[in-house]
């Protein structure tokens, strides 16, 4: 036991001491910030129709633990999964593997790591959410229960099997990231349309949010005297605050019933780690390197020595063209062939599919495949530890960094092609514009991302979340035009890639003369 | 071609120094770097090759402060560093075009010059695969490969021959000798039979500093009649040890014979003629 704790005490602090693990803490407690509207915004984040509730202890304590239920297990997922995979690219897991910790005890280590860092955040959101009650409240006394209640019966377990999932989809898809990132996203959604619009059976919602939501609408039914209060929303939802009207949530008393089920949600949790610990690989990874098969090859080769003074001279250039065309090669090559295999069907689609669908849904799933080519576009020299060359190359920012740039972009616009041809065959120049800027965009937030956090997790985080807001047509987050068309829109996305252009270079800059 | 080192140090948080007030001065030929992990060796090549900056002091190359103007150093520069990676997907062709044109460099007869890299370094037949295949050997001999593909005029080899065998270990030093005709090669290693056949001088180094700069002979000559070969027990060896400087050991059933460094003419002990390792581990053990 003592050695158990030991390893969970490791992990957690190596995680924890993390640059992007503070950063995603900052950017969790911003958001958090937000899951309460301020009295004047002209944003919702909970309403059920035309209603939402006193800015009480209830209402702010179980408003944000449906936020940080649903925002937490959305984004802590991809914050989480490559805790195995951290273990074989440090080698300390072929040395785990020779230790007596049975892979059940590992994966158990793992999982409670990980809920460990997401219940970190949640403490983080959930002090928060009392210094915004304090800050809203106009009077309504201070209930510390009407806080911990809904974060320890909603949050934790959720919070729980979502670090379980992340375990389980890494031992079993760990060496396919860009698939564990896609069906989750798919599992995700499908969780929440099913959680909060379809099933009546609280036992079967997983962020346990539903039974709240149902007693908001309760409890707005009862003082508005309507049979069918349509039109929850969850999510920011912009517009129609000038006609909210208010009523007093006051909790919830939690059914022994549904308590149970939150338990039993954990108690799979605990039945998938167990079931995946038979199939974990212990580290006993197929290697791709044959150095047996090539070294007899070598064995047949005559070797002659290197004649330094009979090299043919080589000539000063300083082309960005061969460096565009490496950085282009290198990202259409990362990731699995099979890949290629959904971008053609994506590409496919965008040339057959109605105009509105190919461009407002196909278009930012199809670029969202990309996220792991494009996550390491600036952070690959680090990941593969070729640093010590490009810092040491002939004007690294402005010829690197602008070559990485244009690969990235040229991907982003390729794939779009089709795209781009129906709508040059209709002459609609506006919707050109707003997918070449939508792909310039992406990729200078990928760059700008990567180059702060010194990493690729910040960034597939919120493009995850830019893509899930995307496709349910939140206009605020729409990068790519899928929506809007006007000049003022493709004005902003030009000034705001063009502000994170300008900052990648300043940080690049000065991590270049502080090296 | 003179590169001048003046007082450099670097400082990392708190105390602690990876190089102090560090002083020295190359001209053409091979400079080998020796000291034990954590000396300073890498950080000094990464101060040279400018990836790395120093908290004080200047560092010149032919009058050039290469701290301020990098480039300078990076057009003439090839450097291979000790712990360098490579992009798995690319072949060793489609690397070292992408490293070309890292360092500035093109022109017709490019493609014809990794070629003859490839050859000389035995990598021709397997030129065309992946590099995530290869072996450690085949990534250090990649790394060197690179590390000359702009006719450097300066050449910092960083613990060059991890990963090597024997046989490519003497064609890897053959080659160095040639490149010191025209350039300066300074070559880290903490094993010193890596520098001891070919380095014109040798810089030894401890804990950030300098401990000595000289001709091999010289430094050899400092500990001349000084070295001492003796057979004691194994039950003796740790009081032996208490009161000497042990350079070596070999163990011979119940015995042990002992190779150290004595002041004075001991009694039952054999003088033996000196070597670069006893200088440098005297020197990096005192």
């Amino acid at each position: 036991m003592k050695k158990f704790i030991i390893l969970l005490k490791s992990d957690y602090l190596q995680r924890t001491r993390s640059y992007p693990f503070l950063i995603t803490l900052c950017i969790s407690l911003a958001i958090a910030y937000t899951f309460i509207p301020p009295p004047d915004a002209t944003y919702s984040t909970i309403r059920i129709g035309d209603y939402q509730g006193y800015y009480n202890s209830e209402w702010i304590g179980y408003v944000t633990a449906i936020m940080t239920s649903i925002f937490l297990s959305l984004v802590g997922f991809y914050l989480v999964n490559s805790g195995i995979k951290k273990d074989i690219s440090s080698k300390i897991g072929q040395i785990i593997a020779t230790t007596k910790i049975s892979n059940f005890q590992y994966l158990l280590s793992k999982a409670i790591g990980n809920f460990l860092i997401l219940s970190t955040i949640a403490f983080i959101i959930f002090i928060m959410s009392i210094l915004l009650f304090f800050i809203y409240s106009t009077g309504y006394p201070f209930k510390i229960l009407q806080f911990i209640i809904p974060y320890a019966v909603i949050v934790l377990p959720s919070l729980l099997f979502i670090s379980v999932l992340a375990v389980f989809f890494e031992v079993f898809l760990g060496r396919i990231p860009v698939l564990q990132n896609i069906l989750f996203f798919f599992l995700f959604s499908l969780i929440l349309v099913n959680d909060n619009f379809g099933t009546k059976e609280f036992g079967w919602d997983i962020f346990g949010t539903r039974i709240i939501l149902d007693q908001m609408e309760e409890s707005v039914r009862e003082i508005s005297n309507i049979e069918n209060t349509s039109g929850l929303s969850i999510g920011y939802a912009l517009g129609n605050i000038s006609k909210t009207k208010y009523f007093p949530f006051e909790g919830i008393h939690f059914p022994g019933s549904f308590l149970l089920s939150r338990l039993a949600w954990m108690g799979l949790g605990l039945f998938l780690l167990g079931f995946a610990s038979i199939f974990f690989h212990r580290f006993k990874i197929k290697e791709r390197f044959q150095p047996k098969k090539i070294e007899n090859v070598l064995k047949t080769v005559i070797k002659s020595d290197i004649n330094i003074s009979k090299l043919p001279k080589i000539e000063k250039s300083f082309m960005v063209l061969p460096l565009i065309k490496t950085e282009f090669v290198l990202l259409v090559r990362s990731g699995h062939k099979w890949l290629w295999v959904l971008n053609i069907i994506g590409v496919l689609s965008l040339c057959f599919a109605p105009l509105s669908v190919a461009h407002q849904i196909i278009l930012p799933i199809l670029w969202f495949l990309q996220v792991s080519r494009w996550s390491s576009l600036v952070t690959k020299e680090k990941n593969f530890n070729t640093h010590f060359f490009t810092f040491a190359s002939y004007r690294p920012l402005r010829r690197l960094l602008l070559s990485q740039v244009i690969s990235g972009i040229l991907l982003a616009l390729l794939l779009a092609t089709p795209l781009l041809v129906r709508y040059l065959i209709l002459l609609d120049f506006a919707h050109i514009t707003t997918i070449l800027l939508g792909g310039v965009f992406i990729v200078s937030l990928a760059v700008v991302l990567g180059i702060l956090s010194n990493g690729k997790k910040l960034f597939e985080i919120i493009f995850f979340m830019l893509t899930y807001t995307n496709i349910n047509a939140i206009p605020f987050t729409d990068y790519y035009g899928g929506l809007h068309h006007h000049h003022a829109y493709l004005m902003a996305i030009t000034i705001v890639s063009a502000f994170l252009l300008i900052v990648s270079y300043t940080i690049r800059s000065i991590e270049l003369k502080k090296i | 071609m003179k590169l001048d080192i003046q007082n450099v140090s670097k400082k990392y948080s708190g105390k602690k120094y990876g190089l102090k007030d560090y002083s020295l001065s190359i001209e053409k030929g091979i400079l080998g770097l020796l000291g034990p992990n954590g000396a300073g060796k890498s950080t000094l090549l990464k101060m040279i090759a400018t990836i790395s900056k120093p908290t004080n002091g200047a560092i010149h190359l032919n009058k050039n402060n290469i701290i301020k103007d990098p480039n300078y150093m990076h057009k003439q520069l090839g450097y291979l560093p000790q712990d360098f990676g490579v992009y798995p997907n690319l072949n060793a062709y489609e690397f070292l075009e992408y490293m070309a044109a890292l360092k500035g460099i093109g022109g017709t007869q490019l493609k014809q010059r990794i070629a003859l890299l490839l050859e000389g370094l035995n990598l021709t037949e397997v030129a065309k695969k992946p590099i995530g295949n290869y072996s450690g050997g085949m990534k250090q001999r990649i790394g060197i490969a690179q590390a000359l593909l702009n006719h450097p005029k300066i050449v910092l080899f960083d613990e060059p021959t991890v990963g090597l065998d024997p046989e490519e270990r003497v064609r890897f030093r053959n080659l160095i000798s040639e490149l010191a005709n025209d350039c300066i090669v300074i070559l880290s290693s903490h094993i010193v039979s890596d520098i001891d056949t070919i380095a014109d001088e040798v810089a030894i180094m401890k804990d950030g500093q300098l401990l000595t700069k000289a001709s091999q002979n010289t430094i050899v000559d400092s500990i001349k009649d000084k070295v001492y070969e003796t057979t004691i027990t194994k039950e003796a060896i740790s009081g032996f040890s208490a009161n000497h400087v042990i350079l070596n050991t070999i163990r011979k059933k119940e015995n042990i014979i002992v190779r150290y460094i004595s002041e004075e003419n001991p009694k039952d002990s054999k003088l033996c003629q000196a070597t670069l390792e006893d200088a440098y581990l005297y020197l990096t053990k005192r």
